[in-house]
């Protein structure tokens, strides 16, 4: 990747790191797709996370209607094959599966920075170590893993999220080893370093700002990989377990009833399935907003 | 523009590929179905054809096998035969034995062996080799083997002479007939004799030798296994010409294939298809009655669950009918008791009934000083909540189950933490270490009454696992497990499902049925369990 | 594009003992790795609640239970366990599978096959159309193709993959009837060439759909990033026609990242190969593992592991060796 000279991408970013981010705003607007996305995606976290207060059926209450009744005004999509309603369970779902991916995505961004900039920074053995790592768990096929570590560790929310943020945070690392690395080099790092400044210092206050918005496209394109991670995982049987509803469990639960009932198997696969397309769909704009080649052309 | 056409030219022959792929496959059932239909269909039992039977995993051809599970045994009962079958009124029939008698003080059994049974290798089967199958293998506890908690009782075998054995027991067990009728059937000493019994791979894994009246044809690993008719069989030769198990993991294949026809018989697991089924056209459902009961256990180290007016709460807040019909699709008859309506001889309605009422339920839970003082909807005494700390396995529909279990107990004002485990997870926590609260889970026994194992105070280190003691129960058990008289046994069985329904040392919820799922064209299968039919395979045949 | 910046050790000099010395380098870490991989795993895997199948089974008494756990060597503290298991390890014994008793090694070859098969095809057709839709997108950037090929692209990587196979098989199976819903078709004896496709299609184009549009995607940029470059305005310069400047300089040099792209999607190959696998009945290794795993049979479980990080690692390997080959900055130095 070349190293663009255009001083003022630099003096805009370096200076005001906020302007970055209206920067990004203002890119994305240029892309119809991903600025569509970027409000959905609103919408829908506000429909999930109010949702319930407004349609306050429990989603784990058996309604009188009985088992795989069709929609109705009491129950718009129904209920499932134990007699719970379908649209509380599809928000309360959401609300779980939406924050299993923000939660596996911050947890992923933590550790993927600290390991990218420590290894970007500090380079010889630091840098060896930490990127051979890296490698290594990139080298472990991602289900091998999860399954291992979820058979030992239990399938509580907490230990799912965790797990999933420990299958994903590699490329993340990888990201902002290459920026780290490119930052570094840059004057006002090196004149920051000759008047003392600690490396803490240096790296929180000069180059991780400049790196955010990388770390905003890979966290973006995170949470759809962590959600998309959360529902194979609740095939496997290895999720977050009922009665709590999740899309992904939900889904693996639909299976049976895709004769009798395949609305249970629709609904939230296609929730899924839109929510992980519109967050691609935003984090590919994101990205295309950040790339000076893109701008250039 | 090249490159366009070759893209082209590269689809169309992509996509002829599938569709050539496609109807040939559509068209390997037309061709097999006009096949059989070539053959003239008179009526009456006519020898030839084929069963095809689903198993979820590789099998292991040894009956002891730790290892060997339900998809071993299905394949196990018919290759190898035991002392004793069950008769189709599920009381135990002669097999190898043709006939038992008992000493006075019932200890000590006489089997009186055939003669005319040959192995599958040509060898004669004699006494030595059930004197090898239980003196070696089963009562060596270093071992191991499956199922031997029937026999803690029993000395050793004496071969008495080529065709007889006796065996001696430390006390009376009057349910030694039916405990050799269910998957304890008889290895070869002449192959096993010097060995390690469970690294002996090549019969346990390649070629085995029974006794039954289908010997192994072939074998290949995630496929299938081919049974082929045993002509030298010392009953009525089979006349179905092979049986395949076909190894199929997931369930909803079977159901496919089942109504493709490449399936002809098993027990269905997951009820929710049976809508399907009964739509389709050559298949029949049939319930089957089983020795099976699904129960709740309550934790009898834990206090609030000793009080007897707690678990008949329970039992009254839970619409169990409602939760047959959801999960269980009907099939499944609610329980009082534990001795299962299969046993015929010995069950008996006339027990306490615990209907859905959830009023009773506070009543009771009143009575033990349980309610509701600060209406947050859960109750309480002396300042504590009612706390339900609920563990169960994942396995089949024990999640659906209780799930819906949870829901109606919160109802009626327990705060239930519902934890559902990992299978083996759930054992090592519930089975081997008791660490639990209340779990939920089902037993299945061999077709005699005695449910000492489960019930009695002294097996609370092994099946008794709500760690239940009730002295009188424990006399009940002991009469009953010690006489072989049926009517003392009668007697004695029904007084103890009187009292097992007042003190619900498990809560019992339902027995199932099974529901036996059969193309028509298989005939002559006996009414009973796929399991205990399977011991009449030789009867069975295809009439189309 | 910035996995340049972690292939530090891409840059060999040409040379017979460079390239020794890199695969000697490359293997001892590669070693390394195994050994981390095998300690972190079997620690893993012996800290999961429960024990062999065999040893919890409702039905076993505390005496069988007992039994088992001293004739499987459980009673042993774990490093023992491990010390025992990887010397037997080095030495070729993988250990004997405790739910089957037969040796892992057995187990292993049996369904490893599949697992290729199904790899194989979906790399080859992956590659096929990736590079095509990938150049394709790149030419036609800003158009129609490029726009419908990119939101496919983001299609296929957004789709749960397990909803989509058990969409098709409601569509092509069941609906249908034109394809089986499992299994691996007959084989051995009873081999059928059509049938053998017809249980091969749904399970590689679920596949496929997990590595496709990362191909697709990185083509694209591969392409479009030499597209740009000087000595393909060199190469228009000279009056050669548009298509062969494309195909010959453009796609050669556009083809070395990607091989290093496919070398790096073998681990995500073999990942949602365990749940192709699980949704199909596919017996290959990844339903070998979760069987294992489920069942804490802990040598297989351990041998899976070591078969799997081997054959990633070797891969790496491979690739990084074609990329020195092909790279021609790399190999005219």
């Amino acid at each position: 990747m070349e190293l663009s000279s255009k001083p003022h991408y630099t003096s805009e970013i370096v200076v005001k790191p906020n302007k970055g981010k209206t920067t990004l705003l203002q890119g994305l607007r240029q892309n119809k797709v991903a600025y569509f996305s970027f409000w959905f995606l609103i919408v829908i976290h506000i429909a999930v996370f109010i949702g319930p207060f407004i349609w306050t059926i429990n989603p784990e209450e058996l309604q009188q209607t009985g088992a795989l009744a069709s929609w109705s005004f009491q129950h718009p999509f129904g209920t499932d094959d134990l007699s719970r309603d379908v649209l509380s369970r599809m928000l309360h779902g959401g609300r779980v599966t939406l924050i299993v991916g923000l939660a596996a995505m911050l947890f992923s961004l933590l550790i993927g920075t600290f390991v990218g900039a420590c290894a970007g920074f500090f380079g010889k053995i630091v840098e060896s170590v930490l990127m051979r790592i890296t490698e290594a768990m990139m080298a472990i096929p991602t289900f091998f893993f999860i399954l291992v570590a979820l058979t030992v560790l239990g399938t509580s929310p907490l230990m799912v999220i965790v797990v999933i943020a420990l299958a994903g945070w590699m490329e993340i690392a990888r990201v902002v080893y290459g920026e780290t690395l490119k930052w570094k080099q840059y004057e006002f790092v090196e004149a920051a370093n000759a008047s003392g400044a600690t490396p803490i210092r240096i790296l929180t206050k000069y180059i991780i700002p400049q790196i955010v918005p990388s770390i905003i496209v890979s966290g973006t394109l995170t949470i759809a990989a962590a959600i998309l991670t959360e529902s194979a995982i609740s095939y496997l049987g290895l999720g977050i377990q009922a009665p709590t509803a999740t899309w992904g469990n939900m889904l693996q639960n639909s299976q049976q009833y895709i004769w009798t009932a395949p609305v249970l198997g629709i609904l939230p696969g296609a929730a899924i399935t839109i929510v992980v397309l519109t967050y691609n769909f935003l984090g590919d704009g994101l990205r295309d907003a950040l790339d000076p080649k893109f701008v250039k052309k | 523009m090249m490159r366009n056409n070759r893209w082209l030219f590269l689809c169309t022959v992509l996509i002829s590929l599938v569709l050539l792929a496609a109807c040939s496959y559509g068209n390997e059932e037309t061709t097999t179905t006009s096949a059989d239909s070539d053959r003239n269909s008179e009526s009456g039992p006519k020898k030839g054809g084929k069963v095809t039977i689903p198993i979820i995993a590789d099998p292991t051809f040894n009956p002891w096998h730790p290892n060997a599970y339900a998809e071993s045994n299905v394949i196990n009962r018919v290759i190898f035969s035991g002392l004793t079958q069950p008769g189709k009124d599920l009381l135990p029939m002669p097999d190898l034995a043709t006939k038992w008698e008992t000493s006075e003080d019932e200890l000590e059994w006489t089997f009186h062996l055939r003669d005319d049974v040959l192995w599958h290798d040509g060898e004669k089967f004699t006494a030595e080799d059930v004197a090898y199958t239980f003196n070696e293998i089963v009562l060596n506890e270093k071992l191991g083997a499956n199922n031997t908690s029937n026999f803690r009782l029993l000395k050793e075998v004496q071969v008495v002479d080529e065709y007889t054995v006796k065996f001696l027991l430390e006390k009376p067990v009057a349910a030694l007939p039916a405990y050799l009728s269910l998957n304890t059937e008889i290895i070869p000493k002449h192959i096993f004799e010097g060995k390690d019994p469970w690294e002996l791979t090549s019969f346990n894994k390649e070629q085995p030798v029974g006794t039954g009246s289908f010997k192994l044809k072939s074998y290949t690993s995630g496929q299938n296994v081919v049974l082929e008719r045993n002509e030298d069989f010392y009953g009525d030769t089979a006349l179905l010409d092979e049986v395949e198990y076909k190894v199929l993991a997931d369930a909803n294949t079977h159901v496919a294939q089942l109504l493709s026809g490449e399936l002809s018989i098993f027990a269905l697991e997951d009820l929710s298809a049976i809508d399907r089924i009964e739509n389709a056209e050559n298949v029949g459902i049939y319930a089957r009655e089983t020795p099976r009961f699904f129960w709740i256990i309550a934790n009898q180290e834990e206090e609030k669950y000793q009080d007897v007016r707690v678990r008949q709460a329970i039992l009254h807040s839970i619409d169990r009918q409602n939760i047959i019909d959801t999960v269980l699709k009907g099939y499944g008859t609610i329980a009082d008791a534990g001795i299962a309506p299969a046993l015929k001889e010995y069950y008996t309605d006339d027990v306490t009934r615990y209907d859905f009422d959830p009023e009773r339920a506070k009543e009771l839970l009143a009575e033990a000083g349980w309610k509701d003082t600060d209406g947050d909807g859960i109750v309480d005494k002396d300042g504590k909540p009612f706390t339900i700390d609920f563990k169960i396995g994942i396995q089949g529909d024990l999640e659906a189950i209780s799930q819906m279990v949870q829901q109606y107990l919160k109802t009626a004002g327990f705060d239930v933490k519902l934890n559902a485990m990992e299978w083996n997870a759930m054992v090592q926590d519930v089975v081997v270490n008791r660490n639990y609260e209340v779990s939920l889970n089902w037993w299945r026994y061999p077709s005699d009454p005695d449910l000492s194992a489960y019930f009695h105070s002294e097996s609370v280190k092994g099946f008794n696992i709500p760690a239940y003691k009730n002295p009188e129960l424990d006399k009940l058990l002991d009469a009953g497990g010690q006489t072989s008289d049926v009517a003392e046994r009668q007697k004695i069985y029904i007084e103890a499902q009187k009292l097992m329904a007042e003190e619900l040392p498990y809560i019992f919820l339902w027995y199932p049925q099974e529901a036996q799922v059969r193309v028509d064209k298989l005939k002559g299968v006996p009414e009973l369990a796929f399991g205990d039919a399977l011991n009449y395979i030789h009867e069975w045949y295809i009439e189309e | 594009m910035y996995f340049k910046s972690t292939l530090p050790l891409l840059h060999i000099q040409g040379g017979g003992d460079e390239v020794l010395k890199f695969l000697m380098n490359r293997l001892g870490q590669s070693v390394v790795l195994l050994l981390i991989v095998t300690i972190i795993t079997f620690f893993l895997i012996n800290l999961a609640p429960g024990g062999p199948a065999s040893t919890m089974r409702m039905d076993a008494s505390p005496e069988e239970r007992q039994a088992m756990i001293e004739k499987l060597g459980l009673d042993q503290p774990i490093i023992v366990r491990y010390f025992d298991w990887i010397t037997n390890a080095v030495q070729g014994d993988l250990g004997t599978s405790f739910t089957s008793s037969e040796p892992v090694i057995k187990r292993i070859a049996e369904r490893l096959p599949y697992t290729i098969e199904l790899t194989v095809f979906t790399i080859l057709i992956s590659v096929f159309l990736g590079i095509l839709f990938g150049v394709l997108s790149a030419v036609k950037r800003g158009k129609a193709q490029d726009h419908v090929i990119n939101f496919l692209s983001v299609i296929g990587l957004s789709l749960p993959a397990f909803w989509l196979g058990l969409m098709l098989i409601l569509l092509f199976s069941i609906t249908l009837g034109w394809l089986p819903s499992s299994g691996v078709g007959p084989r051995g004896a009873d081999f059928d060439l059509m049938g053998w496709i017809s249980h091969l299609i749904l399970p590689v184009l679920i596949l496929t759909t997990t590595v496709l549009p990362n191909i697709v995607r990185f083509t694209r940029s591969s392409m479009l990033e030499v597209i740009s470059q000087n000595y393909i305005r060199t190469a228009r310069a000279k009056g050669a026609k548009e298509s062969v400047v494309l195909y010959v300089h453009a796609l050669r040099n556009a083809l070395i990242p990607i091989i290093t792209i496919i070398g790096m999607l073998i681990p995500r190959l073999l990942s949602g190969a365990v749940i192709t696998e699980a949704i199909f009945g596919w017996t290959g290794i990844g339903t070998l593992i979760i069987e294992a795993a489920r069942g804490r049979d802990y040598p297989l479980v351990m041998g899976v592991t070591v078969v799997i990080t081997v054959v990633v690692v070797v891969s790496n390997l491979l690739v990084d060796l074609l990329y020195s080959r092909v790279d021609p900055r790399v190999k005219n130095v």
